[in-house]
């Protein structure tokens, strides 16, 4: 082989791939850039200032949210607050609250007619049950969220205080996240079509209220805490009692804490 | 020198794709796009920005202070006005009223809270309907059943 020939090896294709190659790589860069200054909690600009809208800094808070299973009385009246307040549509739910009845032998039994949205009637079920409670549920605001990390629009998101939240207008409906949520909280809306949960009320949270299912719930079953507050009472009783999470074994870390839970609920 | 066409011709195809990237880029990312994360940050806001639909807890004592009292004596003192009745904006509007508030006089509504079932804890007061109400087995609950013998009065502060 002459050396004339080994020059020439390096084709017009090899040339092209490598440029194609090399072009790829500079794409990476262009497109890279909005990458480069992700982290979910901050709310520093890319010029260094902190941006927040309102008089409300999103930075300021962390919110965390405690259910008392044994004061709950499985009223519903969570259930109709929410849908009033968030518009949400029949048959659909931020939040539910469930109803389980556990035999002796440890069969359960639950249920959630309507989401309890209207009110439950006596249940007859042929067997011992040994124990019966009232379960709330919404979405949980994962910190390392099954959700929002697979959107492929970034349209789910987690905002600086750590809220699970949803872009309507840059969602396409495909559900993703629907299917990606373990604790079932999301859902496609019947009209939009586009994905649809809980806010935890993030638009009374930035108003200084709290949200519609905790100012509703006539038995404290439901409470708001805040990480970022002094002093906070729902931070006390998640710090001094025997709380639990739901399905804490996929390490999605809730952060609604459940206490006097039993452990049939997942 | 008779390769330098190619490179020409390969370089002004890489600078048609990177102008294409960066007008692609500028046109299909949202303004606020990146601001605080992988998100329209435009969207935190507009979120944020909605109006409450619910009032603050006390928001009915400001213009039914009786009332408010009574409820706030009363063992009815946790149960919020918005309820029994219906939210503080379908009623209020500029700080005054332009609609009626519901009212629901329905058994339905005591029910919710006060029909006894085994899965509500036992401190909670509570009351096999049909019987409180002596109805003979079969009859069907008439609508404002309750109101009968708890008056307005007894129901904001029982
Ligand atoms: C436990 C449910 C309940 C709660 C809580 C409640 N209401 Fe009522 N309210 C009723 C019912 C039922 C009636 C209808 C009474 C009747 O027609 O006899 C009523 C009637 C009224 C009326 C009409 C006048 C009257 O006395 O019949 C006003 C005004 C009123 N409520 C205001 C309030 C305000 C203000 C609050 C909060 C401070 C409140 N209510 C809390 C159930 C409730
Ligand atoms: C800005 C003052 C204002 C506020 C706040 C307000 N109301 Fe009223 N409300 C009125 C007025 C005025 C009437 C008419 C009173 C009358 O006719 O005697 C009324 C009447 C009512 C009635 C009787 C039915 C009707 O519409 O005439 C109910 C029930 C009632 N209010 C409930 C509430 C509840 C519950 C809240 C809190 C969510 C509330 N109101 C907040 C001013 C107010
Ligand atoms: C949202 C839930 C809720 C609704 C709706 C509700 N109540 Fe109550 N009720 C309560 C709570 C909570 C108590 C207080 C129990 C306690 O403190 O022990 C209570 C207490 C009472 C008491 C006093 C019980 C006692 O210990 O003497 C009476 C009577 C009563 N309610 C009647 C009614 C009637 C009648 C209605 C329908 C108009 C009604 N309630 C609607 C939650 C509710
Ligand atoms: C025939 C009259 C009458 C009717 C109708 C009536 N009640 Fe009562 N209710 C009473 C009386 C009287 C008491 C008071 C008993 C007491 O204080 O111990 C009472 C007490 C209660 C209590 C408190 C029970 C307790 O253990 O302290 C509740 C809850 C209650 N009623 C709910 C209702 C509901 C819900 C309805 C409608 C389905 C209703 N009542 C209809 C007469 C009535």
């Amino acid at each position: 082989m002459s050396r004339d020939t080994r020059r020439n090896d390096f084709t017009r294709r090899d040339f092209l791939a490598t440029a194609a190659k090399g072009a790829g790589a500079l794409g990476l860069v262009v497109f890279g850039g909005g990458f480069a200054f992700v982290s979910a909690n901050t709310v520093k600009s890319r010029t260094g200032e902190t941006i927040g809208p309102f008089e409300y800094d999103p930075t300021k808070h962390e919110y965390l949210y405690l259910i008392d299973v044994s004061k709950c009385i499985g009223c519903g009246s969570c259930v109709r607050a929410c849908e009033r307040e968030n518009d949400v549509p029949r048959h659909y739910f931020r939040t539910l609250v469930e109803r389980y009845h556990v035999s002796r032998h440890g069969r359960v039994y639950a249920d959630s007619p309507n989401g309890g949205r209207d009110g439950f009637d006596a249940k007859d079920i042929d067997a011992d049950i040994t124990k019966s409670f009232f379960v709330p549920k919404l979405c949980n605001h994962c910190t390392n969220t099954p959700c929002a990390q697979l959107c492929p629009v970034g349209a789910s998101f987690v905002s600086p205080e750590g809220l699970v939240l949803v872009d309507e207008e840059r969602c396409i409906g495909c559900s993703y996240c629907v299917q990606a949520c373990p604790y079932g909280s999301r859902f496609i809306h019947p009209v939009t079509h586009t994905a649809s949960k809980c806010t935890l009320c993030c638009h009374r949270l930035s108003k200084g209220l709290t949200t519609a299912c905790v100012q509703n719930c006539p038995t404290g079953a439901r409470r708001l805490g805040d990480s970022k507050a002094v002093g906070d009472e729902v931070v006390e009783i998640i710090a001094t009692s025997n709380v639990r999470l739901l399905k804490p074994e996929l390490h999605t870390e809730p952060k609604c804490y459940y206490v006097n839970c039993s452990q049939e609920v997942r | 020198m008779e390769h330098t066409k190619h490179i020409w011709r390969i370089s002004l195809l890489l600078l048609l794709v990177l102008i294409g990237a960066v007008l692609g880029r500028h046109f299909l990312i949202p303004d606020s796009f990146g601001k605080a994360g992988f998100y329209r940050y435009d969207a935190l806001v507009e979120l944020m920005g909605k109006e409450p639909v619910h009032g603050a807890p006390d928001s009915c004592a400001d213009c039914h202070d009786e009332k408010a009292l009574a409820k706030a004596a009363g063992l009815h003192r946790s149960v919020q006005c918005e309820v029994c009745h219906d939210v503080l904006s379908s009623h209020i509007r500029d700080d005054d009223k332009y609609a009626d508030m519901a009212i629901n006089r329905s058994y339905k509504l005591c029910a919710y809270c006060h029909q006894k079932l085994v899965a509500r804890p036992a401190a909670m007061v509570q009351v096999d309907i049909a019987e409180h109400l002596e109805l003979a087995p079969g009859d069907a609950i008439p609508a404002e059943a309750c109101l009968e013998c708890h008056d307005s009065e007894n129901i904001h502060a029982p």
